[in-house]
């Protein structure tokens, strides 16, 4: 049931932001653009700017709320951000250059992809321990590649002409929805449903793996092989979610706290909770983002940051004292 | 049954146990006894199936463990593992439930009839039912152990193995412990157990395995295996064994004055 209001709310924040933006769009005329698309004004809005950017938002706020909720699972650690495979920032490093030397704007994406799984993929090699993974040295690497990366792009940006491309750069970096259209999103598409499936087959076992690794094995879960299929899956996802909006903090990390306060820390309810309380606070944010200053926008990852963490926190320490009190 | 077939193990270059086979059975209670770090938990995990051996093999009902899928290796084989860990937010049904993760294939997620079924035994014949909705972390060591016991009851393995079910537990409950495993092996089911308490091992087991110095210092029933010379080689310390009035077999550890005692009775060289 809790599933269901979790639903309602994302279902508002989709309506909420087909109608908000640069100008304000009235129900009755977004309803007749979706029900009968014309070549008017109204109807390119809604299908051109308005419907791909809540799609977008969708996708990336489900995938990363899904990525950290079987991060976390895996590791039994609530500070474990989806951004800790090394994903994020080896895309970065590969769009800030492939930006820079001036690649197409159309290729970007794959490139981006493609240096995120590898840089996951890296993580992981440094990780593994006999057939499966290390938990203390997956974090490590994790944290080690992604400064590495981080300190490869401060050089690119700080020692080459970036000229032109600052903007595209800083927009990215900062997380945003501006500019992404359907293209982008149908180039991910097919690896989020690769992700979102591992995700639902590594179900069963992240609720065995609450007993820690051990008494999961002895429960008859192949840890190392939940191991890989949870890591796998975490990756797709994030990498696709940094394809459609570039580095956005906050939502991988806190979206699956949110979600186990609303349904407990069984994996069934857990990962829908993420995936849907994902999507509905990016597509509610990216709404924000378009609306606040318009014309101009504010990088999504900025409002979730400004506005988020502080909510997230009065409401985290507030129930915690509660529990404490109880 | 599980069989072990010139067993190894090893603990980085330290060797734990140097190529042992031995067997064990259904419906008996097999007691492991050694030192600490002697290696009996990676021995316990080992005949398990979550740790592969480190040479030879272990057979489970003639079958090479390491064939086995980790799901078809839970149904025969129920492990106990015996760190305590904090878990957050489960109750103890929800941890019992655990142990049907094994007739499920990955798209199953309803608890079925028979999975409510085994989980109801399990509860009844650990004595837990009234704490079916309790929260696991709100539960004493000897409850706690209890709901470990009733996880693995739920997985309906015809081997048990347990690590310290009874360390850290008062005299009753580790006798209510050993009974309910006891009980177990009256319905066909083979329990092994680590232990430390000599005297459990000699009250309870079957058949005896004594670790130690990278070997297997002894192997059968309690008469047999439970010398002093053994436990004494096992463990580094003087022992006496003696008769309790009902003639049942009891070891305790030489105390300083019958040392002292023993000395002076020794005629003077």
């Amino acid at each position: 049931m809790r599933l269901a209001g979790l639903l309602a709310i994302a279902l508002g924040a989709a309506l909420l932001a087909t109608l908000c933006g640069g100008t304000w769009i009235d129900p009755a005329q977004v309803i007749r653009a979706l029900v009968h698309p014309r070549p008017d004004d109204v109807s390119t809005i809604v299908w051109q700017l308005r419907l791909p950017r809540v799609a977008i938002g969708a996708v990336t706020g489900a995938s990363l709320g899904v990525a950290g909720a079987l991060l976390q699972g895996l590791l039994r650690n609530p500070l474990v951000d989806p951004y800790l495979t090394g994903v994020s920032a080896g895309a970065a490093v590969a769009i800030v250059a492939g930006t820079i030397v001036g690649v197409t704007f159309a290729a970007l994406p794959l490139l981006g992809f493609c240096a995120g799984i590898a840089a996951a993929l890296l993580v992981a090699a440094l990780a593994r321990r006999g057939a499966g993974l290390d938990s203390t040295r997956l974090i490590l690497a994790g944290v080690a590649l992604s400064s590495l990366f981080s300190a490869a792009i401060a050089l690119m940006l700080t020692r080459l002409p970036i000229g032109a491309a600052a903007p595209a750069i800083l927009g990215w970096l900062a997380g945003s929805l501006s500019g992404r259209g359907w293209s982008e999103l149908a180039f991910c598409t097919p690896y989020v449903a690769v992700g979102l499936v591992c995700a639902l087959a590594a179900v069963p076992s992240l609720n065995a793996l609450r007993l820690g690794d051990v008494r999961a094995a002895s429960a008859g879960v192949d840890v190392a092989r939940a191991q890989w299929l949870i890591l796998g899956a975490a990756s797709l996802l994030t990498a696709s979610s940094v394809v459609l909006a570039g580095t956005v903090g906050f939502v991988g990390l806190l979206v699956p706290h949110i979600a186990r306060r609303a349904v407990g820390s069984d994996a069934r309810l857990v990962l829908p909770a993420s995936a849907i309380a994902g999507a509905a606070i990016v597509m509610a944010a990216d709404a924000a983002c378009r609306t606040i200053a318009a014309p101009a926008e504010i990088p999504l990852g900025v409002l979730l940051a400004f506005l988020g963490v502080p909510a997230f926190l009065y409401f985290y320490i507030r129930s915690e004292r509660a529990t404490a009190a109880a | 049954m599980i069989a072990a077939r010139d067993l190894r193990l090893r603990a980085g270059k330290r060797t734990l146990l140097a190529n042992a086979s031995f067997e064990l059975r259904d419906a008996a209670f097999t007691a492991i006894l050694g030192p600490n770090g002697a290696g009996k938990t990676t021995l316990l995990r080992t005949l398990a199936g979550i740790r592969p051996p480190d040479g030879g093999s272990v057979l489970v009902d003639g079958n090479d463990a390491a064939s086995l899928s980790a799901s078809a290796r839970a149904r025969r084989i129920a492990h106990i593992a015996a760190d305590e860990l904090f878990i957050e937010q489960l109750t103890v049904r929800d941890v019992i439930a655990t142990g049907r993760f094994c007739h499920h294939r990955w798209w199953e997620w309803r608890e079925s009839a028979r999975d409510a079924l085994s989980i109801t035994d399990a509860l009844d014949a650990t004595g837990m039912t009234s704490f079916e909705h309790r929260a696991f972390a709100t539960l004493s060591s000897g409850e706690r152990q209890r709901v470990w016991l009733a996880m693995a009851l739920a997985q309906e393995a015809r081997m048990l193995l347990l690590d310290e079910p009874t360390s850290h537990l008062d005299i009753r409950a580790a006798q209510e412990i050993l009974q309910l495993l006891r009980a177990q092996t009256a319905a066909g089911i083979g329990v092994v157990c680590v232990l430390h308490d000599v005297n459990e091992a000699a009250g309870f087991a079957d058949d005896l395995l004594v670790m130690g110095g990278g070997q297997l210092l002894g192997c059968g029933d309690a008469e047999r295996v439970l010398t002093t010379r053994a436990l004494e080689e096992a463990y580094g310390v003087e022992m006496e064994r003696m008769r309790s009035a009902s003639g049942a077999l009891r070891l305790f550890t030489t105390v300083p004055e019958a040392r002292e005692c023993r000395a002076r009775a020794r005629p003077p060289s």
